[in-house]
């Protein structure tokens, strides 16, 4: 029987109920995502075997045909080719297929780092500096300012697509990383200066003033002073600015097609013989879910202030 | 001399600007001037694919089109009973699992931890990896729930009546994580000393849960709720991998019909109308609910 009655120390047979509970749960809910990496390490004909295979032999299958686009040939065909020069292409022929070139993963995965890193890179600049300027100065219309910026957050991405497409096509961004770069640091704005506004709020004004006294600028003590004690604070911005931009899929199916495709809306498009190839969905979804889970465990301290635009902190 | 001028430099005013004004010009470029130019061209019966046709003035026959479209109202339907569901649970069960993590047990910060990786991922690749999981032939989803209890063969994505529960699920799944952390934090707020004066009046457990515990708690999982509200009624990404609206358009919310209206039939005039009333609804909702949330958290 639970026979304490205290909330501040519940009896340890109530600790152990919960941790039992919490566990059940926290195995449950990963497996979809394990499923998925398990299914990156089969090959074709495991990953449509039912019952679903718990215990397979593993198979690189899923990562060459990722990276891979090939086509089918006749035996005759591959008996005349010479043997072939590495594991990946021996694997490829025992299916009766060569390779005919690297697909597009490769590509699609670069566009989201180059998109991702130049969009965060620019809204946590931009976003520091408005932050900064909110946490110090008596600036009109502060509070007015602070909820146009977070209000943006509300359009629904597709009601300002099409202004933003027609905008694009005629300027020529239409299609170009510049053009999501653009657009990715302006929706991760919002963000960027309501979490670093709460960082800096927690940052002693007495430390500023203290370097403009010994004869620093304003600017001098903002980049001198300010920026390195808010150090930990930009950090956890970039990160979810990155991961925002990383997830993105709204503005990247419809805005990019052949030049500046992230990779959310490529990976689903991954299709082997008669439907989809799991394997090799699973391996991209795998190589692309990676970082963001090591950003998460790296980010968890924070991971609160973030969801919630700095408004709930602990 | 004026206080001001004490420091070289700039001066405070003038640095204000400077690092306000990008940010505030880009907000105007790239989101204030799409929306007015989404505002301009409801009126008129603009098509996006037709380069050279002049666009007229119609006045407001685009939102009245909209409004009398008998499958608009389905759509938002839809939406509504996404939205009911997924707000539902998630705080049922994220109140539920804060709850449970709050006993501070050995480990409980890794739990946490786990448990919070779904909602970090893609949406849309979160929805392509689900539609795996639901096949009616090898989805590891049916087989488990035949494993517990037989149900035969059944399509999750593929029946009208199901899809509906299956984009519930996953949001469920992706979601709960959300209330889970903002609750957890609500509870962590709650000083220790209102448990400890309940304690002397002898209150029963049950008692500080319903008068300590539960009102400290519900302006965080209000506010998670409202995070997750306008979310969910902008949702698109996941359900569009997942269901892409289907089957027939039992799965397609408000953003999803958007997006078909807009990108695949182009009425531009005429979704532009649709976007304005989706954007002034989320809006005036959004302000009613903090209003009520902030009348919650002054009692």
């Amino acid at each position: 029987m639970d026979t304490s009655r205290s909330y501040l120390e519940p009896s340890s047979f109530s600790k152990k109920m919960a941790a039992a509970i919490i566990i059940v749960y926290a195995v449950v809910t990963l497996i979809p995502i394990s499923w998925m990496v398990m299914t990156s390490f089969k090959n074709v004909d495991s990953a449509i075997s039912y019952p679903p295979e718990v215990l397979f032999e593993p198979s690189l299958e899923g990562y060459v045909n990722l990276f891979t686009n090939r086509s089918r040939q006749s035996q005759e065909y591959l008996d005349s080719l010479p043997p072939p020069e590495n594991w990946y292409e021996e694997l490829v022929r025992s299916r009766e297929m060569v390779i005919t070139g690297p697909s597009k993963f490769l590509g699609r995965y670069s566009n989201s780092m180059i998109i991702g890193f130049g969009s965060t890179f620019a809204s946590v600049f931009l976003g520091a500096l408005a932050a900064y300027a909110f946490s110090r100065f008596r600036v009109p219309l502060k509070d007015d300012l602070l909820f146009f910026i977070l209000s943006t957050r509300m359009f629904p991405p597709i009601a300002v697509a099409v202004p933003i497409f027609i905008m694009y096509r005629k300027l020529g961004l239409g299609d170009t990383h510049l053009g999501m770069i653009i657009l990715y640091t302006v929706v991760n704005l919002s963000l960027a200066v309501w979490l670093l506004k709460g960082f800096m709020d927690e940052i002693p004004k007495e430390y500023e003033e203290a370097a403009m006294i010994d004869g620093y600028s304003r600017l001098q003590a903002f980049f001198k002073v300010v920026l390195p004690q808010a150090m930990t604070g930009i950090a956890a911005t970039a990160i979810f600015c990155m991961i925002f931009s990383w997830n993105e899929y709204a503005f990247a199916v419809l805005l990019t097609q052949f030049n500046a495709q992230t990779a959310p809306p490529f990976i689903p498009t991954i299709i082997g013989e008669g439907g989809l190839d799991w394997p090799a969905i699973g391996a991209g979804t795998t190589l692309f879910l990676l970082p963001v889970m090591i950003f998460t465990i790296i980010l968890r301290k924070h991971l609160l202030r973030g969801i919630t635009f700095g408004a709930v902190r602990k | 001399m004026s206080v001001k001028k004490k420091f070289k430099g700039l001066s405070d005013k003038a640095v204000g600007w400077l690092f306000i004004g990008p940010t505030v010009l880009l907000l105007l470029a790239i989101n204030i001037y799409p929306l007015v130019y989404a505002i301009k061209m409801s009126f008129t019966n603009f098509y996006a694919n037709k380069i050279g046709r002049e666009p007229q003035f119609v006045g407001l026959k685009n939102y009245i089109k909209v409004l009398n479209k008998e499958a608009i109202w389905e759509k938002m339907q839809v939406t509504a009973s996404f939205m009911f569901w997924t707000l539902l649970l998630q705080a049922i069960i994220g109140l539920g699992l804060a709850l449970l993590l709050n006993r501070k047990f050995k480990g409980n910060e890794l739990l946490t931890t786990l448990i919070v990786l779904p909602m970090m991922l893609s949406p849309a690749v979160v929805g392509v990896f689900w539609t795996y999981l639901y096949n009616p032939q090898v989805g590891l989803f049916n087989y488990m729930v035949n494993f517990f209890y037989d149900l035969g063969s059944f399509d999750m994505i593929g029946s009208s009546t199901l899809a509906p529960w299956a984009i519930v699920i996953v949001d469920t799944w992706m979601w709960t994580p959300f209330t889970m952390l903002i609750c957890l934090a609500g509870l962590r707020s709650v000083p220790n000393y209102l448990y400890e004066a309940a304690e002397v009046d002898r209150a029963s457990k049950w008692q500080q849960f319903i008068y300590i515990t539960l009102p400290s708690v519900l302006p965080f999982l209000l506010l998670a709720l409202l995070f997750r509200g306008i979310e969910n009624f902008k949702m698109f990404d996941m359900v569009v991998e997942l269901t892409s609206g289907g089957p027939g358009s039992a799965t397609e919310l408000a953003s999803i019909n958007l997006k078909r209206e807009a990108f695949e039939k182009w009425k531009t005039g005429y979704s532009s109308a649709f976007a304005v009333i989706l954007f002034v609804t989320i809006f005036g909702f959004g302000n009613v609910y903090v209003k009520v949330m902030n009348k919650i958290k002054e009692r």
